[in-house]
């Protein structure tokens, strides 16, 4: 079965083989190398945050994470460890509308922009998300973030969900604060926390004396940075250091800001 | 061991190094894609498909790993699994084989001789075909093939002179049965 293998034609057919550029790359080869990228990479762009600036990765589905870094290549390694996916700059064009609109809701705008929280545990997802709502000017206890996330007295693993939130700012966990109404730890460090809240108008010194206020008017007791609070009287404001404080004092909690009783 | 440049950019975090690789290596794994297949819009996707597992592989694999990767023959090899499971599937459920897509414009003479190769290329036992198109078509050298494939140089130098005596064969039978030329 082995022929002699020098002969002619076998070398004509070698050489034919050989010139490859024969067959042309498609002529559309950029877009689709953009398209084999597109599907299996996310993509980043720096922005302005009031923590200074910072990286913001993209999927498919939203924002996946936020982050400072030295350098582009330190961000994509961190999210490459985190996320298991390689980082590509965003193209101009596509990301500029929501490089604008991420920007802003950094600053504390309210405004919505598509975040992508499905790497996390369905427990990670509902603190999250829970922490999400929690408006600016506004802050919340550990304890209130654990019981609304369905997981009453669960304040040390909410502690450690707003540890690792992958977009902070975005999930505004520097409004969470701990249950004496100290502002307590931030990622991003103490100091930074404390000149976020007073950015959003909340002032740390009287979280610190009385986390909780309530009003003899309607006999309810409420977050200190909640709306309605913030609209007592100074006549008529009565501090708490806790709830059960005010409720032994026959206040009732709010049934906007549902204080925990527990606190 | 030489290593690739890319290869320790991509674990650096480069973020301009996937395009490049991409960019890189697209043109060849087409070529290989196109010989075995003869098809465009298939060879497009196939290439695709390699190219989107590669990338979400290289997202899941340490540093380290990365930084001694070999990327062409692991390219390759990757390539090579989609486009074999892509036969097996045409084999599994026989459509109409698609025309020769013709390679560029302007058909000539050394045109037409080097789609009647493809033809025949693809009438080939498979492994054979793998072997003479990386080899002649890809000028892909033998310790690259034996990494991309699996199998010892000593094998592949067979499968590669085999399949070169076998496309002999073959273009003699067309010449003398058509007389083509």
């Amino acid at each position: 079965m082995n022929k002699p293998f020098d002969d002619r034609a076998v070398e004509r057919v070698a050489e034919l083989l050989q010139v490859a550029e024969r067959i042309a790359p498609p002529p559309d080869l950029a877009s689709l190398v953009e398209r084999a990228l597109g599907g299996a990479t996310d993509s980043f762009f720096d922005a302005d945050s009031p923590i200074g600036p910072v990286y913001v990765a993209v999927g498919a589905a939203g924002v996946r994470y936020v982050a400072p870094a030295a350098s582009a290549e330190e961000f994509a390694r961190g999210y490459r460890r985190r996320f298991g996916r390689l980082l590509v700059e965003a193209a101009e064009d596509k990301a500029e509308d929501l490089k604008l609109r991420v920007s802003a809701a950094l600053a504390g705008e309210r405004i919505e922009v598509p975040v992508d929280l499905s790497e996390t545990t369905p427990f990670q997802r509902r603190v999250l998300e829970t922490v999400r709502g929690i408006p600016g000017g506004e802050v919340r206890p550990y304890v209130w973030v654990a019981r609304e996330a369905g997981a009453p007295g669960a304040s040390r693993a909410v502690g450690n969900v707003m540890a690792n939130n992958p977009v902070p700012l975005l999930v505004p966990c520097h409004r969470v604060i701990r249950n004496d109404g100290r502002t307590g730890s931030y990622a991003f460090g103490a100091g930074q926390k404390i000149r976020l809240l007073e950015r959003e108008g909340v002032s740390p010194r009287e979280l610190a004396k009385a986390p909780y206020l309530a009003t003899p008017t309607t006999g309810i007791v409420c977050h200190a940075t909640c709306r309605d609070a913030r609209r007592i009287r100074p006549e008529n404001r009565r501090h708490f250091r806790s709830v059960g404080e005010a409720t032994a004092a026959g206040y009732r909690p709010c049934k906007v800001c549902r204080p925990v009783a527990a606190a | 061991m030489v290593r690739d440049p890319l290869a320790m950019r991509l674990a650096d975090g480069d973020p301009r190094a996937p395009r490049e690789l991409v960019e890189r290596h697209y043109p060849e794994l087409y070529r290989y894609a196109f010989a075995m297949l003869r098809d465009r819009p298939a060879a497009e996707d196939m290439v695709h498909d390699a190219f989107e597992r590669a990338l979400e592989a290289l997202g899941r694999y340490p540093e380290e790993r990365l930084r001694d990767m070999a990327l062409r023959p692991w390219l390759y090899r990757i390539t090579l699994n989609v486009v074999r499971n892509r036969l097996k599937r045409v084999r599994e459920a026989p459509i109409e084989e698609a025309p020769a897509a013709s390679a560029s414009d302007e058909p000539d003479d050394s045109r037409e001789a080097f789609l009647d190769v493809l033809a025949a290329l693809g009438r080939l036992p498979e492994r054979q075909r793998t072997a003479v198109v990386l080899r002649y078509l890809q000028d892909v050298p033998y310790a690259e093939i034996s990494a991309a494939t699996g199998w010892p140089e000593g094998t592949a130098k067979t499968l590669v002179r085999r399949g070169l005596a076998r496309l002999r064969d073959l273009m003699i039978v067309e010449d003398k049965d058509g007389g083509r030329r």
